[in-house]
């Protein structure tokens, strides 16, 4: 359980503080909106841990152990993806990320028929998508590395 | 004379050929509008070299289509999936997307189908029959004007964060702090970039949203909670809710009035877009309501509010464009190439010598809203299936149009890893109940405010007086007026709400 207002405001005063220190550089014109806006977010997060202080808003971020778990493993996954996108391009690492999060979702994860099923759609979907994003709308999708 | 050339431009659009091409452009439109990452400008840009070949009419025939097809597209992945097509459709994913976790996911296709049109409708008989003192009006329009506007906008956090509105303003300017991100408007000073190049041009506003909006939901309910289908109640479209929804739109027409003028007046102040437009007319439809507590659970008046408004923007748009040749948004820019590839130049001589093309084009609109409306009603029957699609094979085909409209934008890895950690903000803050909302209101509103601010100072210091010349100005004091009357309504309705328990108590 954490003081949600309170980390909230702490959160927002700290980046406030940083960015304040990060755009003392700036030029009369670049710089007054921003110091409009850090004034504006200062004032706003001492109100906010104030309140938080006195009214504490007890909040839990994941309602269980296999919540979390699900999440990160999700979040990893993601991850993953994200990463090799650029290395093998979209559609090597697309074949890839919806075979993996598929079975991930599954709940037998591991079956025969899922595995099967699993490999027949990453097949499916991710060329469709192909087709229709760069053969048919023309849009630029991420390359390999190595692609010229 | 003008009725003439109205009447002369509908026969126009009725011939078959030039049907056809609406159909195609409506079609492709609302292709361009639900896929995020696509926007109705670059659905314009791709097609208007195929309109070279054929005759001016019959090519902004086909431009309308898609102008007008995109405006309603945005509004599908905004109700099924909580992803906005393009930032017009921001305020539609309030009531859209809980509308269709009640299962009422055709009730909000259909009701952003006929506002969509509704809000057209009204938009182009504005266009086509006052838009030459409308647009003397747009020019009315200063810097002082537009940082007003923005503030306007910025008052609609009172009424998004109901809860709490300390935390929706802090979230604001957690959002006006991202918009300041990149190459300063004026001035020229790069900020905050650290050091990647990629972000002197700032954050995309499509990445911000597929990344506040769309990843958390998956990361909640898919991939947190393991929910086997997207909603809690599986969709089961009828013809009877087509009936419904027009019935109950027809109760409240003067919200959709009233959300189609908003829309028609933001498009014509130049660069305020359909995001602004959606978002102010919300705010309205909530504010007048009699049960402000129904918006942001589900309710179809909030779709019908935020479409109408970001559907009449596009035809309000084109006033000043006609008129002044100032387009007043991104794919009005595009659509005023297409004029000028037919040899039409802006001003008196489109409504007068290239009055029948003029007037084909603005019935274009015309019949494309009524399109749409056909389109959208009996195409909910397959677009509200979609999300019938078990999570498992659903959620990744989600995560592959969150990742490739995001790339889209600039052809930029960044824009994705910059995505990706929105969306993990947004998960968190949500679970905090530090709705996105209002970040993504503030990112929309800061370039404006930002711009119409230090114009403001500028023009104010050469004119001797900053303060009158930014708030004595006669449309400055309205929109003061306006905001100070948002701000402080929320307050004024609670008050209320408490006197009258108070005498239903004392009864």
């Amino acid at each position: 359980m954490i003081n949600a207002n309170l980390w909230i405001g702490i959160f927002c005063g700290v980046l406030a503080l940083f960015i304040y220190f990060m755009t003392r550089d700036l030029s009369m014109l670049g710089g007054i909106y921003v110091d409009f806006v850090l004034a504006a977010m200062g004032v706003l997060s001492i109100v906010m841990a104030i309140r938080g202080w006195m009214h504490p808003e007890l909040i839990k971020i994941f309602s269980s152990k296999e919540e979390k778990n699900n999440v990160l493993i999700g979040v990893v996954i993601l991850m993953v993806y994200l990463s090799i996108l650029p290395v093998i391009g979209f559609l090597a690492a697309s074949y890839i990320f919806y075979f993996c999060f598929n079975l991930y979702l599954a709940d037998d994860r591991f079956g025969k028929a899922n595995i099967v099923r699993s490999i027949l759609l990453s097949g499916v979907v991710v060329t469709v998508f192909y087709v229709v994003f760069s053969q048919f709308l023309e849009v630029p999708l991420p390359e390999s590395m190595w692609a010229e | 004379m003008l009725i003439d050339a109205a009447l002369y431009g509908l026969l126009e659009v009725f011939i078959p050929s030039n049907m056809l091409f609406l159909f195609v452009g409506v079609f492709m439109g609302i292709v361009f509008g639900a896929l995020p990452g696509l926007t109705a400008t670059m659905g314009l840009a791709l097609l208007v070299p195929f309109t070279f070949t054929m005759s001016p009419a019959s090519g902004l025939i086909m431009l309308a289509g898609i102008y007008v097809g995109a405006m309603y597209g945005d509004a599908i992945p905004a109700i099924l999936i909580n992803t906005p097509g393009t930032p017009a459709a921001i305020a539609t994913t309030f009531d859209g997307f809980p509308l269709s976790q009640k299962g009422m996911a055709q009730h909000a296709l259909v009701a952003a189908a006929v506002a969509s049109a509704f809000g057209s409708l009204v938009a182009n008989l504005i266009l086509a029959f006052a838009a030459p003192p409308l647009a003397k009006a747009s020019l009315a329009f200063g810097p002082p004007e537009y940082f007003w506007l923005g503030i306007f906008g910025l008052t609609i956090i009172s009424s998004l964060s109901a809860e709490s509105m300390i935390k929706g303003f802090l979230a604001g300017t957690v959002g006006l702090l991202l918009s300041a991100v990149g190459m300063a408007p004026i001035g020229g000073d790069v900020r905050l970039t650290f050091g990647f190049p990629e972000l002197q041009a700032g954050i995309a506003l499509i990445v911000a949203l597929i990344g506040f909006f769309c990843l958390p939901e998956i990361l909640i309910n898919v991939i947190g909670q393991r929910r086997a289908t997207y909603t809690d109640k599986l969709i089961e479209p009828s013809l009877s809710v087509i009936g419904q929804v027009i019935k109950a739109l027809f109760l409240h027409p003067i919200l959709v009035f009233r959300s189609a003028i908003i829309g028609t007046i933001v498009g014509f102040a130049p660069g305020a877009g359909g995001n602004i437009a959606s978002m102010v007319s919300y705010n309205e439809a909530k504010r007048w309501d009699k049960h402000p507590e129904e918006y942001g659970k589900g309710t179809i008046k909030g779709v019908a509010a935020s479409e109408a408004a970001n559907s009449a923007m596009a035809p309000g748009s084109l006033i000043p464009l006609l008129t002044l040749g100032i387009p007043g948004s991104p794919p009005a820019a595009v659509i005023l190439g297409a004029l000028m590839l037919h040899g039409m130049r802006p001003g008196a001589d489109l409504f007068s010598i290239h009055a029948h093309v003029t007037f084909a084009f603005i019935m274009g609109l015309l019949v494309a809203a009524f399109m749409v409306s056909l389109i959208g009603s009996f195409g909910s029957f397959f677009f509200s299936r979609i999300i019938n699609i078990p999570s498992r094979y659903l959620a990744p085909a989600i995560i592959f149009m969150t990742v490739l409209g995001s790339y889209a934008i600039r052809n930029n890895v960044l824009d994705i890893w910059i995505m990706f950690v929105f969306g993990i903000v947004g998960y968190v803050s949500s679970k905090l109940k530090f709705h996105p909302a209002p970040i993504v209101l503030g990112l929309i509103l800061g370039p404006f405010i930002e711009e119409g601010l230090v114009q403001s100072m500028l023009a104010g210091r050469a004119s001797g007086n900053v303060f009158a010349y930014m708030t004595l100005r006669p449309i400055s004091l309205v929109l003061i007026a306006l905001c100070v009357m948002s701000a402080v309504w929320p307050f004024f309705a609670k008050w209320k709400a408490v006197r009258r328990k108070e005498k239903e108590e004392q009864r």
